[in-house]
């Protein structure tokens, strides 16, 4: 058995344990997906589905994004006079999926105790889009993992083809600081090391963009953005926008256009790094959802790592730390400042 | 319906005659090796092995961004159409070509023509180019069309060893075939011959989807709890509106500096939380749950009750791009479609 | 000369002038720069002020979207830490500003364009010597041409 399917099994083993004993409403995990390299969520409601969930390389997506929206209407009451009872959900994360659940609870949205988090440690998953670069011309009709970790893809004629993990695992992979949930009440599978633990590669790759020119950052930042079509997609995928009415949206005042003049591409590109400033865990949920295959994390990178360097902070740390921008001191950094 | 050949040797030629008559988009390889639509004159060679656009080409008809009047001091003016000329859009697949019928659907029949989907429609032409590899997620024949599929387009060609075979499929086909005739030998036989086994080769790639009866069936399942389980995974996240060749969703806003300002027109997406949201507060459509449903029932049965036509030629880009693996072939079988 | 005087005459000789946009909060700055004029002190009719209850404020997109308006520089300013009218508002907005600073110039846009700076009720003159540097540096950078939206 390779160790994603010893995961798997324990991972059914508890939710199956944690249904049976009603000590969660529905469970959040990941399925088996319609096309390979891909899972897709699954909210198991009842034990006699347990055996749909699933562990792989390809349990990419951020689950803790479907927080918010279950723990809405017990907050604000869904125009009931009577809110009804907050549910509790069993949930599997991997560390950054832990660390904007962590950054959910700080903010409010979701009660800690309301959670029964089932971490898993993380080796990396894989990206969709560089498996299937990878495989060139060929299509991929199934794929797998084999036991080095290693991900095997069935082509036509029942070809097999093996891809290393460390080619198709994901760019917010290979820059994680923190693979292992530190926060859990069940944790599956050996903690992993983190492949970036001082997140050396992030600030390298903050320090390359840099040390160009400004006009020369302007510019490549406008062409990282051209594609961008105002999908919203980067904003609906993230686990940290869960405002019912985006200040994007807004139109009393209305702040940009919708559409995809350069200006306001840019404007909501900003607004959204500045809005994540401090927030924002670094799972990639954004980039993998981004149909234009935008790199989204491009500028809130920089954000963060301003926010550690100046105010000492990392989101998803602690859930019982007051947010950077909530927060202030007297010796605050002030060297911004105009001096006449 | 003409039937004409063209040697591949030829297509630079032929790209040239319509060079001087309009702009002319073909597939292109980008820097990051993706081939998509591009214009002639920044291209260097066209790229003809591709499976389909990552972008349909419905931007070309219907823009993500398209002003439609400006006003200053209380004086409106329609901005006069740019003077594009003719366009020519070579390469785009039979299912986006098809799925232009479904636009012409919603923006030209009835009693009022979209004047600005019908100015950049008529200006437009349109040269699909047949499948040969279709991709897991296509389902064209499923849904009315087909790998060699004219409908839609103003000529179809198929890719062949030697050649290319060009079939016109309008009277604006018709007409632009024969205005390069110098070009181009009458079909052979075995070019025919080829090309039709091209194509039902391409077909037997296709897994079928059932659709039959669609609009009956999501009828009566409209309170079914599988919208409940199906649409809460959905992130709202607009990607598979966007990358449709039939959403056409649009919304209008007015963008205005002092006394200044434009109207325009920008794509819209039925899955975002506030697509309907009232001005009261109340939303019809307050969960991904309804949402979801809306989507599916919108192109397997409204469109179907409305204009008799499926608004899905099964192109896949949805099922592709979803990030969480939203897959309505899947919904429609649960349904029991 | 006049503001109005100012922009007529621009508008006839063409020659640009850069136009600044200022957040001056209610209880310091915007006292400050009154008292600059009401002490009779000169500085550059580039700015067009608008006035904030506190520093704390202002929201990041006004400035950009005063830039997207047009406007080739923005210039916030509020209390010395310590003083402000509402306690703490302007240490909640220096850590925004902070940030705000470093994004826009990671973007390229330059620094100069976007400037902060605490100015008090008493200092007529400092507030003077802000705007003269700012509109000067601005001046040197030329007409803004990013993130500005053409309808």
């Amino acid at each position: 058995m390779t160790a994603s399917q010893e995961i798997e099994t324990r991972l059914r083993e508890t939710a199956e344990q944690l249904l049976r004993d009603k000590k969660v409403d529905v469970f959040l995990g990941y399925e088996k997906a319609s096309l390979p390299f891909r899972t897709t969520p699954l909210f198991v409601t009842s034990p006699e589905q347990v055996d749909r969930l699933a562990w792989n390389p390809f349990c990419t997506i951020n689950l803790a994004v479907y927080l918010p929206r279950l723990f809405a209407d017990s907050r604000r009451g869904g125009g009931r006079a009577e809110p009804p009872p907050p549910p509790t959900v069993g949930i599997v994360l991997k560390g950054c999926d832990l660390r904007a659940a962590t950054v959910l609870i700080q903010e409010h949205q979701v009660p800690r105790e309301k959670l029964v988090i089932v971490g898993v440690a993380c080796p990396g998953m894989v990206d969709r889009r560089k498996a299937e670069l990878a495989l060139g011309e060929h299509d991929a009709l199934g794929a797998g993992e084999d036991g080095e970790g290693n991900v095997h893809a069935v082509i036509e004629d029942g070809v097999e083809v093996k891809l290393s993990r460390e080619d198709v695992v994901a760019e917010a992979c290979l820059q994680c600081r923190t693979p292992t949930p530190s926060m859990h009440d069940v944790l599956l599978g050996s903690p992993v090391e983190a492949t970036d633990g001082d997140g050396d590669a992030g600030r390298k790759q903050t320090a390359d963009f840099e040390a160009k020119a400004p006009a020369v950052r302007w510019a490549q930042l406008r062409e990282a953005l051209a594609d961008c079509i105002r999908c919203s997609a980067c904003r609906q995928a993230c686990p940290m926008c869960y405002c019912t009415e985006c200040v994007m949206d807004q139109t009393r005042p209305r702040w940009l256009g919708a559409g995809t003049d350069g200006s306001d591409v840019m404007i909501y590109h900003l607004t959204r790094a500045f809005h994540l400033a401090g927030r924002c865990t670094e799972c990639g949920a954004c980039a993998r959802a981004c149909p234009m295959g935008i790199d989204t994390r491009l500028l809130v990178r920089k954000m963060n790592q301003e926010v550690e360097d100046l105010y000492g902070y990392r989101p998803g740390d602690a859930t019982d730390t007051t947010s950077p921008l909530s927060d202030f001191s007297m010796d605050d950094p002030q060297d911004f400042l105009t001096e006449p | 319906m003409t039937e004409k050949t063209i040697a591949h040797t030829d297509l630079d030629r032929f790209l040239d005659c319509l060079k001087e008559a309009g702009t002319v988009y073909v597939p292109a390889k980008d820097e990051a090796g993706e081939v998509r639509l591009a214009e002639a004159s920044n291209v260097e060679s066209v790229a003809l092995a591709y499976r389909n656009f990552r972008m349909s080409p419905k931007a070309f008809f219907l823009p993500q961004n398209q002003t439609l009047l400006r006003f200053n001091e209380g004086r409106v003016e329609e901005p006069a159409p740019p003077d594009q000329g003719t366009s020519f859009l070579f390469g785009v697949r039979p299912c986006d070509a098809r799925a232009l019928l479904a636009l012409d659907e919603v923006f030209l029949s009835g009693d009022d023509e979209d004047p600005y989907y019908k100015r950049l429609r008529e200006n437009t032409v349109v040269i699909a180019l047949a499948c040969e590899r279709p991709v897991a997620s296509c389902f064209c024949t499923s849904v009315g069309g087909g790998p060699g599929d004219g409908a839609g387009s103003d000529v179809l060609a198929v890719a062949l060893e030697a050649d290319l075979l060009l079939k016109a499929q309008t009277p604006r086909g018709e007409q632009l075939l024969s205005s390069v005739e110098d070009l181009l030998a009458d079909a052979a036989p075995e070019a025919i011959q080829q090309a039709e086994e091209l194509i039902r080769s391409a077909e037997d790639q296709i897994s079928p989807v059932r659709v039959d009866n669609s609009a009956e069936l999501l009828r009566e399942q409209y309170d079914s709890p599988i919208w409940e389980e199906a649409g809460l995974t959905c992130l709202g996240c607009g990607t598979c509106s966007y990358l449709c060749p039939t959403c056409h969703c649009f919304d209008i806003t007015d963008e205005m500096r002092g006394k200044t300002g434009r109207r325009v027109r920008t794509w819209d997406c039925c899955a975002y939380p506030l697509f309907t949201l009232h001005a009261s507060g109340h939303n019809p459509r307050p969960s991904a749950k309804e949402r979801w449903r809306q989507r599916i029932m919108h192109k397997f049965r409204y469109a179907v009750e409305n204009f008799e036509r499926l608004f899905c030629v099964g192109c896949g880009r949805c099922i592709r791009n979803c990030p969480v693996n939203m897959d309505l072939r899947r919904v429609l079988k649960r349904v029991g479609v | 000369m006049s503001q109005t005087q100012a922009v007529q005459e621009t508008a006839a000789t063409k020659e640009w002038e850069p136009r600044i946009v200022a957040f001056l909060c209610n209880w310091c700055s915007y006292a400050g720069a009154d008292l600059a004029g009401v002490s009779r002190i000169q500085y550059p009719h580039n700015v067009r002020i608008i006035r904030v209850p506190c520093s704390g404020r202002i929201n990041p997109l006004f400035l950009l979207r005063a830039l997207q308006n047009g406007a080739d520089g923005v210039l916030v300013s509020g209390c010395h830490p310590g003083d402000c009218h509402y306690i703490s508002g302007n240490l909640v907005a220096r850590r925004k500003f902070a940030l705000c600073k470093e994004l826009l110039q990671y973007a390229g846009i330059e620094p100069e364009r976007v400037q902060f700076t605490w100015v008090s009720a008493s200092e007529g003159g400092r507030f003077a010597s802000v705007i003269e540097k700012v509109v000067d540096e601005v001046r040197q950078l030329g007409p803004n041409d990013k993130l500005v939206k053409k309808l």
